[in-house]
């Protein structure tokens, strides 16, 4: 699932350790048996602050490849490990 | 003179204090229903001040105002249509940007608003300051400081409101600046919708048509298609300017431009050491920690339900059998008092003792935690266990309802985003053994057989909704939806608002079960007192003596446990004539094992049908129904062959 872009050092929100702080740079909708469409996740995730541009940071993944829990725009959110990984980002130099 | 009449309306986001205004606002003056056709609750209530009849209108809670939900889509459509004579924007201080996102979007509304600017007492913890007139002149919109849990700010909030409606002197709110290219483009868009008619303002539905809103595009589309086909041409433009889709794009800049508003009005002198909350909320979601402590909290939740529903509802049955003899004597003849006592009256105390014992202290319970916060940490740590079937970490708190009572359950089935989650997860809590099936499993298969064979019960309840809960998920049509919750900080509930939203549920629980209680034991009574129950258990013979090899007598407690569950099993020392089912002849262990399996899964009991019909439709209600019974037979069938086979009795 984790696809590496070497253009863009693109890197999935989940392979950020915890505590780490990155630039979101895309959500990509779509991928994987076009699932998300449907129900929009993607407005949803933008609707919630995550816009490209934002800094994101992982506070902590919870046990068995579980939900991330992530600091965006000062408020604290709970994402599925399975949308998080079509949310890309880059960081920071 | 005549009676001014005002329409005040709240909205904002989940969790930033809205339904404590409106409680304030309203008192008990509410009236909770649903929007005209939809699934989405609709809370109203009515306020007097200074010589206005108020009318305020709570509306859901949401992050934005897209079409992705039907609550964003009911607010927005009520916003528009109905034009409320102001609305009220609840903003929580302590998330302001986003916050402010929304409060953005509202003004694209073009909708007279003032803001109340609440938790502050939240925001002052974590380290932010706020200037309140400076955010005014950066919304061109007044703001309200509020502390809503303590009533603060309430006052002056309604006054402000009520000014504004007199003086008309809605100061222009400011509208989001899009980026020039943006900008340029949404004025050529906005220039042809100015051209029809319709409910939305014309810069609102221009924009709205850039980000692809579905329900705009589709009614502007039934009016002047050109239109649509030109700002879809126009959108494309923009996502080869910046690289990113429409839509991104505006969502994008109107963030930032709340982003601004909120760096621009607010300081933060972060605090030295973390806060108690912040503490706990560590503790509670740890990756390990996480789970014993979540485990410990609901069993010390569930036993205090238990022990406390178990002897007040003990208490209340005394109460009423207590009253039987002197009812007796009302009624003359034997026919009538039977009837009357047998099926209207003891309907009514069948409810009344699953209400008041159970799910009146579980609602209160349930809330508190809500409000508190911890239930979304609880969602967080069983977000993974959850997916396993399909369904995502917030279905678990309809599952662990269901331990108390499938009826609040299945009416919370309304947290999960779409139709689809909410019929599977409403499914999935009807096998979960509630407080009276686990009277029968403690009562029968622990008293009489000891506590390792009811614990192997429950292993096997929660093995079948795994595996239908994995079967179902495959075989609805539909995606699953992921879990995007936000976790607020934890907060002391506000007691008031609880004890409300309880009182409202309550009603809501008696006003669909009752009335099916009632009718239901009224059905039986009638059965009986015509001596019908033995032929039913008769006809009933085939499938419960010789596939499952019970006593023929099981037939009838299991008509009479459609009411309630635990009437299984007082009906079963009824009719034995005996509460030591160990002494019953042809009543073994195997048969108590058999027995209490089917009682576990075999029908949703009348109360929860009437839920399920209520939130989904007759013809669900029934699948489920029927279903279950085929399926409870069949397990029930299976388990006597097996336990027979390997000889373990």
């Amino acid at each position: 699932m984790e696809r590496h872009n070497p253009k863009t050092l693109e890197i999935p929100l989940t392979a950020l350790k915890d505590g780490e702080t990155a630039i979101l740079t895309s959500i990509k909708a779509g991928h994987g048996r076009g699932r998300g469409r449907g129900w929009g996740f993607e407005k949803r995730l933008m609707d919630m602050g995550l816009t490209p541009g934002t800094k994101v940071t992982v506070v902590k993944s919870a046990l068995f490849h579980g939900p991330l829990e992530i600091l965006v725009r000062g408020s604290r959110l709970a994402l599925g490990r399975g949308m998080a990984e079509r949310i890309f980002v880059e960081r920071k130099k | 003179m005549t009676k001014k009449k005002l329409v005040i309306a709240l909205a904002g986001n989940a969790n930033v204090g809205k339904s404590v205004i409106f409680n304030y606002l309203t008192g008990l003056h509410q009236h909770i229903g649903n929007w005209p056709g939809k699934t989405v609750e609709r809370a109203e209530g009515t306020l007097h001040f200074k010589g206005y009849t108020i009318d305020i209108v709570d509306l859901p809670g949401i992050y934005s105002l897209s079409t992705y939900s039907l609550e964003e889509l009911v607010s927005r459509k009520y916003i528009a249509v109905e034009r409320p004579d102001i609305v009220i924007n609840i903003v929580d201080a302590s998330v302001l940007e986003r916050n402010l996102f929304f409060t953005l979007q509202l003004m694209e509304l073009e909708t007279p608003i003032i803001i109340a600017l609440n938790q502050m007492d939240i925001a002052k913890k974590k380290g932010l300051e706020i200037d309140t007139e400076k955010l005014e002149n950066l919304l061109g919109a007044p703001v309200i400081p509020t502390v809503a849990i303590k009533g603060t700010g309430i006052f002056q909030l309604l006054e402000k409101a009520i000014e504004v409606i007199e003086k008309r002197q809605i100061a222009k709110p400011i509208m989001v600046k899009y980026g020039e290219e943006v900008e340029e483009r949404i004025d050529k868009v906005t220039s042809m919708v100015d051209q029809i008619q319709f409910w939305y303002p014309p810069r609102y539905v221009a924009i709205k048509l850039l980000e692809g809103d579905e329900e705009i595009a589709r009614e502007v589309g039934k009016i002047d298609p050109q239109i649509v086909a030109t700002a879809k041409e126009i959108a494309d433009e923009i996502e080869n300017l910046h690289g990113h889709s429409c839509p991104t794009v505006i969502t994008s800049e109107r963030y930032e431009a709340a982003g601004c508003i909120a760096r621009e009005a607010q300081k933060l002198v972060p605090p030295k050491k973390p806060q108690v909350e912040e503490r706990l909320h560590a503790l509670t979601t740890h990756k390990i920690m996480g789970y014993p402590v979540m485990i410990l909290s609901l069993l010390l939740v569930f036993y205090s339900i238990f022990t406390f529903g178990g002897y007040s509802s003990e208490l209340l049955n005394n109460f009423f059998y207590g009253l039987k003899p002197h009812f007796a004597s009302l009624f003359g003849t034997e026919i009538v008092r039977e009837l009357v006592w047998g099926g209207l009256i003891e309907g009514v105390i069948a409810g009344v003792t699953i209400a008041l014992p159970y799910i009146l202290p579980f609602y209160v319970i349930l809330y508190l935690l809500e409000d508190s916060g911890y239930l979304s940490r609880i969602a967080f740590l069983m977000d993974n266990v959850m997916h396993k079937i399909g369904l995502h970490g917030k279905a678990f708190i309809p599952l662990m309802l269901g331990y108390g009572c499938n009826v609040p359950a299945c009416l919370g089935c309304r947290i999960m985003e779409t139709e689809r989650e909410r019929l599977l997860a409403a499914f999935i809590t009807t096998l979960v053994p509630c407080a009276a099936r686990t009277v029968i499993i403690l009562g029968l298969v622990g008293a009489f057989m000891g506590v390792q064979w009811a614990l192997m019960l429950y292993i096997l309840n929660l093995m079948v909704i795994f595996a239908l809960g994995r079967i179902a998920f495959k075989i609805l049509p539909g995606e699953p939806t992921a879990l995007i919750m936000e976790m607020h900080d934890y907060r002391v509930p506000h007691l008031k608002t609880v004890l409300k939203q309880t009182w409202f549920r309550l009603a809501e629980f008696i006003k669909i079960a009752f009335p099916l209680i009632i009718v239901g034991s009224l059905a039986i009574k009638l059965a009986e007192v015509f001596g019908l129950l033995e032929p039913v258990a008769n006809v009933l013979s085939p499938v419960t003596v010789t596939w499952l090899g019970l006593p023929a007598i099981t037939g009838i407690t299991l008509i009479f446990g459609v009411l309630r569950k635990e009437l299984t099993l007082i009906m079963l020392a009824t009719l034995f004539e005996t509460t030591d089912f160990a002494s019953v002849t042809g009543f073994g262990p195997v048969q108590m094992i058999v027995f209490t399996i089917v009682t576990m899964f075999y029908i949703p009991c009348i109360a929860t049908i009437a839920a399920l019909v209520k939130e989904f439709s007759w013809k669900k209600a029934l699948f489920i129904t029927v279903f279950e019974i085929v399926f409870a037979i069949i397990v029930g069938g299976v388990a006597l062959r097996v336990l027979t086979l390997t000889g373990w009795f």
